[in-house]
């Protein structure tokens, strides 16, 4: 049953990107495995090729060349729309500046991922109310993100990463908007929900932040130069 | 998850999601409610102004149909056949229809319940320094019944009026404000043209009729009229007859053609020199010019709702434009391309169409008002503006239309885009 602990399979990975005549080689063959549950951080200075690594690993996107195996699904061979349908199922996304809906209610951003998901609007709105309570952010449930703060509002997006109980959870510096009491409140909040079971890739170029995650994967000049272990102090 | 459960989602699946996607269409529309306006007007003028003009069209001609209709089936008209000379005046010099015509028509042709000769002229009148013109027409007591006028003071036209060719005349409602004649003008004199005339009745108000508006009219014995107006008058008469069923049509209309070539002397082989008219024909034609023109405003029209299209497709490409980012945050929690391109074509057929109700409630307002004032000022007689249904649905179903033709172009566009792309978007 070993396969099954095996969640992200990533061989020889490749991303160019045409630039005039010329060809940008954004990821030169990288190699990953994470397995279910696992904490890892990305880091690496920008232009490191950590940002393509996130948007492949994220499907968003599909390597130039090179296998990526996600739950066992082939992800480099995949449409536009198999990915749209995989990313909605299988992954939840927090970025850095939020990327929430200006218009929609916190409750109707964290059902979003359940419209697309099909859910009937009676459930959509318990899941939702649930990761909204797990964050504590129920009596917020009817605010508009502009009435919330950053801290709040990055919540909101982790509640809707959270609200379709994806198998993988992508943070791509969910911190670097956030003063830094509300940083580590964020950091904590993920470190609990890895420990519940989540398996959580997370971005960064700080260490402060890295530095929450047991395993810590460098990458510079669109290769992986170190990929550590760390104990928690 | 059970089977049941399953079976409920994938129930909700389509008619769930768009549901969905027009939810999120009307929140788009009302969260830039002033854009939306400014960007659907084209389509609120093009649909305002078919339905204001059509109506308005349509009211007219439905008033014609009532005109005939209340002919019944049982009548028909005989007047010279025109069509055979080009020239219309040449026409009038060379074909006769007389009151002998009449007479043979009344005395050969068995299918006759009730026949009178018309004579019809514009000319003046005038009564103690009140001068005006009006139609005159040249008639007999038939006319009366055969068109159900009804004299309100005094009486109509009568047999021995037309044999002793009496100066009377019965007048319409609107020739009393014309000459500023009072109610119990009966038994004065009026002029008509170079003759004096005793008034014998007024008629009741009556709107329009086939002899058009019957109120700004006077009758005057037939007889009368020829002496007045000459020969040349009372060799192009018009005839109109009755027969006694609707269904002895036929047989009356081959037998007043035998009559009438016996009388005109004409040889067998040569065209006939007058022409029956029927209720059903002239309806037909009023149909026929009812269609014509509607499809002519309704191409116009279309041209309107061409550019109103332009419009919502330039607002819907900068709508796009400016929602990349939301584009990139519904793809990336996983929208699928179908997701957004429906989303945005539901949105400016939802936009479109909202354009067009709107259209279509300020066009009725717009047809209703116009007859209001052309009522007041030109025509009392002006008939009302009338919606029909097919014109309700056509202008929606074009707005719609209009909208989903020039929505998909945006929509495809706001699809193919790039998640990754479109959530760098600043």
């Amino acid at each position: 049953m070993n396969g099954d602990d095996v969640l992200i399979q990533a061989r020889n990975l490749v991303k160019d990107y045409p630039m005039g005549d010329e060809v940008y080689h954004a990821l030169r063959g990288v190699d990953l495995t994470v397995k279910r549950g696992e904490f890892l951080a990305i880091m690496g200075p920008s232009g490191s090729g950590k940002s393509t690594l996130l948007h492949l690993l994220g499907c968003l996107d599909t390597p130039t060349s090179g296998e990526y195996l996600l739950a066992g699904t082939p992800v480099h061979t995949l449409t536009a729309d198999a990915l749209a349908e995989l990313r909605n199922r299988e992954i939840g996304f927090i970025f850095q500046m939020f990327f929430l809906l200006p218009r929609s209610s916190a409750l109707e951003n964290v059902e979003l991922p359940l419209i697309y998901a099909k859910v009937p609007p009676a459930e959509r709105h318990q899941m939702a109310l649930e990761a909204l309570q797990f964050l504590k952010l129920e009596t917020h449930a009817h605010h508009k993100p502009n009435q919330l703060s950053g801290g709040q509002r990055q919540q909101i997006a982790i509640a809707r990463a959270l609200v379709n109980k994806p198998s993988l959870i992508m943070a791509d510096e969910p911190t670097g908007n956030l003063d830094s009491a509300t940083s580590d409140k964020i950091m904590a909040q993920l470190s609990e929900l890895n420990a519940m079971g989540n398996t959580l890739i997370l971005v960064t170029h700080e260490p402060d932040v890295a530095a929450y995650a047991p395993r810590q994967v460098r990458i510079r000049d669109g290769k992986i130069v170190s990929d550590e272990r760390v104990k928690k102090p | 998850m059970t089977a049941a459960a399953l079976d409920k989602k994938s129930i909700y699946g389509f008619w769930g999601t768009l549901m969905e996607l027009f939810r999120i269409a009307l929140r788009a529309i009302w969260a830039s409610k002033m854009r939306s306006f400014l960007t659907v007007l084209g389509i609120i003028i093009g649909v305002l102004a078919v339905v204001a003009v059509v109506s308005i069209m349509q009211g007219v001609f439905q008033s014609f149909l009532g005109r005939f209709e209340a002919l019944g089936g049982d009548t028909l008209f005989i007047e010279p056949n025109y069509r055979l000379y080009k020239d219309y005046s040449e026409a009038v010099k060379r074909l006769k229809l007389t009151y002998s015509d009449a007479q043979a028509v009344a005395q050969d042709v068995p299918q006759v319940k009730e026949i009178c000769a018309i004579l019809n002229r514009q000319d003046a009148i005038s009564f103690h320094g009140h001068h005006d013109t009006t139609q005159v027409w040249g008639t007999g007591d038939s006319f009366a019944s055969m068109n159900s006028f009804t004299p309100e003071y005094g009486r109509f036209l009568a047999p021995m009026d037309v044999a002793a060719r009496r100066k009377v005349c019965v007048l319409g409602h609107e020739v009393l404000d014309k000459l500023a004649l009072s109610d119990d003008c009966v038994g004065q004199e009026i002029q008509i043209g170079h003759g004096t005339f005793q008034i014998v009745g007024v008629l009741q108000k009556k709107g329009g009729s086939v002899f058009g508006n019957q109120d700004d009219a006077v009758f005057i014995p037939l007889s009368t009229a020829i002496l007045q107006y000459g020969q040349e008058a009372a060799d192009s008469l018009l005839i109109q007859v009755q027969i006694r069923d609707p269904k002895l049509m036929d047989a009356a209309i081959e037998r007043i053609s035998a009559v009438l070539r016996r009388q005109h002397g004409l040889k067998f082989g040569q065209q006939d020199d007058f022409r029956t008219v029927t209720q059903d024909e002239i309806l037909k034609q009023i149909k026929e010019f009812s269609s014509i023109s509607t499809l002519v405003v309704g191409a116009i029209v279309g041209i309107t709702l061409i550019v109103g299209g332009i419009g919502i497709m330039n607002i819907m490409l900068v709508s796009v434009t400016e929602r990349t980012r939301e584009i990139g945050i519904r793809m990336a929690v996983g929208a699928k391309r179908a997701h957004i391109l429906y989303q945005f074509l539901i949105e400016s057929v939802t936009l479109s169409t909202l354009g067009g109700v709107l259209g279509l409630v300020l066009g009725w307002g717009v047809a209703h008002l116009t007859v209001a004032i052309l009522h007041h000022t030109v025509a009392e007689s002006f008939p009302p503006a009338y919606v029909p249904v097919w014109v309700m649905f056509l202008s929606l179903g074009f707005a719609a239309f209009t909208g989903a033709v020039f929505g998909v172009y945006p929509a495809v566009k706001a699809s193919r885009l790039d998640p990754i792309e479109a959530l760098r978007y600043e």
